[in-house]
């Protein structure tokens, strides 16, 4: 089982276990991460599972569709290594991610 | 009209299985939302929360708050296993199977469909002057669009609709779903068995319910599930995106000024979507099972308790937006419950937003100013979903 430590705003880091195939937001929400909302439940239409992704892992993941390129790029806080949380499945690849929770909108 | 002090002194009770609530429930959600957020229902045994916060921490909270015993207040009935009644990671499976396919650019190709089936739904009505926006439209416009998402001939649309129609009824004051629900469970069943089928024995389309089958076939996926999962899809995009349009309708009727905003400006129309979804979205409460003692503004929720959740009450609470009882098709608040929210929120958010859209464009663009004729209302009943069955919209006609 890989683990994902998220940073949230403000606070400590929490790491915790991922099924595989779970989305960062899917898991961020099982695991109670603060300033990750998932209001749309991972349709990509709400930009609430804002994350950043730590320098070490950014080029490690597929890259992000058309479509949540343009989500983030509607948003205030993007920031070159931003990722939606649902648009990211966790792999046994992934263990060990860090990832940061962006300030809400 | 003062209202007389009388209706304050009566003793606060939400029962969705009242026909009267649904005429107006939300007079009754204020009183709840300030006088018992934590609502105990000691007739059929269950809680309702119906504040913003509240909600909105429950839909997140799903280990607390589980699907795994139906989303509906009433005992889930031995059935096969549906999406919408899962919790994670066996609800994260299931999504993820179609869950790319209903993202808004994922959706967007089907606008043109939507658009020319919008046209020609509203042309035979526009000599008359007056259109039952329900019967003749809105209710036929999601089932075209999701038989063609499912592959379903178009002549099947109007039994499937009068079939997911007749699962959602529920009689006045039963806390059940009636023999005829059920019965129409089972047609439908047998509708789409004969479908798998066929498709079994032709070659693969690319659709859906093409994705759906080799998930089964991989064994990701029952036969009993890929049923239930078609069977889920066939009625989620079908009942709340009719009544959509037709809230829609009613609330600009009701807000003359809202409409001449619209009409000023169609690129208000998304607003105005939107805004309906919080004001007066279709689908009023959802249910979760708690699965501990929870303790909530000073009332304990005892584990394996069904817990209401009013959506359309967390949306017009005021704690959460100015003047939340007020229509306002520029406030664009995209936080609503009128979706859902977390891990269960409305998978197919995307395509009704594209729907109610288009078709309200076509709705103003064609119908000009329109009323609608009160005397021609009737209501659904559903503890679930609130909307109209009728609602005849009056305009200048057009002249041949």
């Amino acid at each position: 089982m890989p683990q994902v430590t998220y940073r949230p705003a403000s606070g400590e880091p929490i790491t915790v276990d991922a099924f595989t195939d779970m989305t960062l937001m899917e898991v961020a929400l099982c695991n109670d991460i603060p300033g990750i909302v998932g209001l749309c439940g991972g349709i990509c239409s709400c930009a609430t599972c804002h994350v950043y992704i730590d320098d070490a892992w950014a080029a490690r993941l597929p890259a992000p569709s058309g479509e949540e390129r343009d989500m983030l790029d509607g948003l205030d806080n993007t920031r070159p290594n931003s990722r939606l949380g649902c648009q990211v499945t966790v792999t046994d690849a992934l263990d060990g991610l860090v990832v940061q929770v962006a300030e809400a909108e | 009209m003062t209202e007389p002090a009388v209706s304050t002194l009566e003793p606060l009770v939400y029962d969705p299985f009242d026909y009267r609530l649904h005429d107006d429930p939300y007079p009754t959600y204020r009183r709840l939302r300030d006088e018992a957020p934590v609502f105990h229902n000691t007739r059929f045994g269950f809680y309702a929360l119906s504040r913003y916060e509240d909600c909105s921490a429950a839909v997140r909270d799903f280990k607390t708050f589980s699907s795994a015993q139906g989303t509906q207040l009433e005992e889930l009935k031995a059935q096969v296993q549906l999406l919408i009644n899962t919790d994670p990671p066996v609800h994260t499976k299931m999504r993820h199977l179609i869950a790319g396919m209903f993202t808004p650019a994922r959706v967007a190709p089907l606008e043109q469909a939507v658009r020319a089936m919008a046209k020609e739904l509203l042309a035979p009505h526009l000599a008359a002057g007056r259109i039952d926006v329900i019967g003749d439209f809105a209710a036929k416009l999601p089932m075209a669009i999701i038989c063609r998402l499912l592959g379903f001939p178009r002549e099947d649309e109007d039994r499937l609709r009068q079939l997911t129609d007749t699962v959602v009824h529920r009689d006045e004051g039963v806390f059940a779903m009636p023999d005829e629900g059920m019965q129409a469970t089972l047609a439908l069943y047998a509708y789409f068995n004969a479908d798998l089928a066929e498709r079994a024995r032709g070659a693969r389309r690319d659709d859906i319910v093409a994705v759906l089958m080799d998930a089964q076939t991989e064994g990701r996926l029952s036969p009993e599930e890929l049923i239930g999962y078609i069977y889920l899809l066939s009625i989620a995009g079908n009942e709340t995106t009719t009544k959509l349009i037709g809230n829609i309708c009613y609330q600009l009727h009701r807000h003359p000024d809202q409409a001449a905003l619209l009409r000023a400006d169609p690129s208000l129309i998304e607003g105005a979507v939107e805004e309906t979804m919080r004001f007066d979205g279709p689908t009023q409460m959802m249910a979760r099972t708690t699965t501990r003692d929870v303790t909530l503004h000073g009332v304990t929720i005892p584990a394996h308790s069904k817990v209401a959740l009013l959506f359309t009450s967390a949306n017009r609470d005021e704690r959460k937006f100015a003047d939340a009882e007020q229509f306002d098709v520029r406030r664009n608040a995209r936080d609503h419950l009128g979706f859902g929210g977390g891990l269960h929120a409305c998978l197919g958010a995307a395509l009704a937003r594209l729907e109610a859209r288009v078709a309200m464009e076509e709705i103003l663009a064609a119908l000009g100013e329109f009323a609608v004729d009160e005397t021609s209302l009737e209501r659904m009943h559903s503890p679930n979903v609130r909307g109209l069955t009728r609602e005849v919209l009056t305009f200048t006609p057009h002249r041949k």
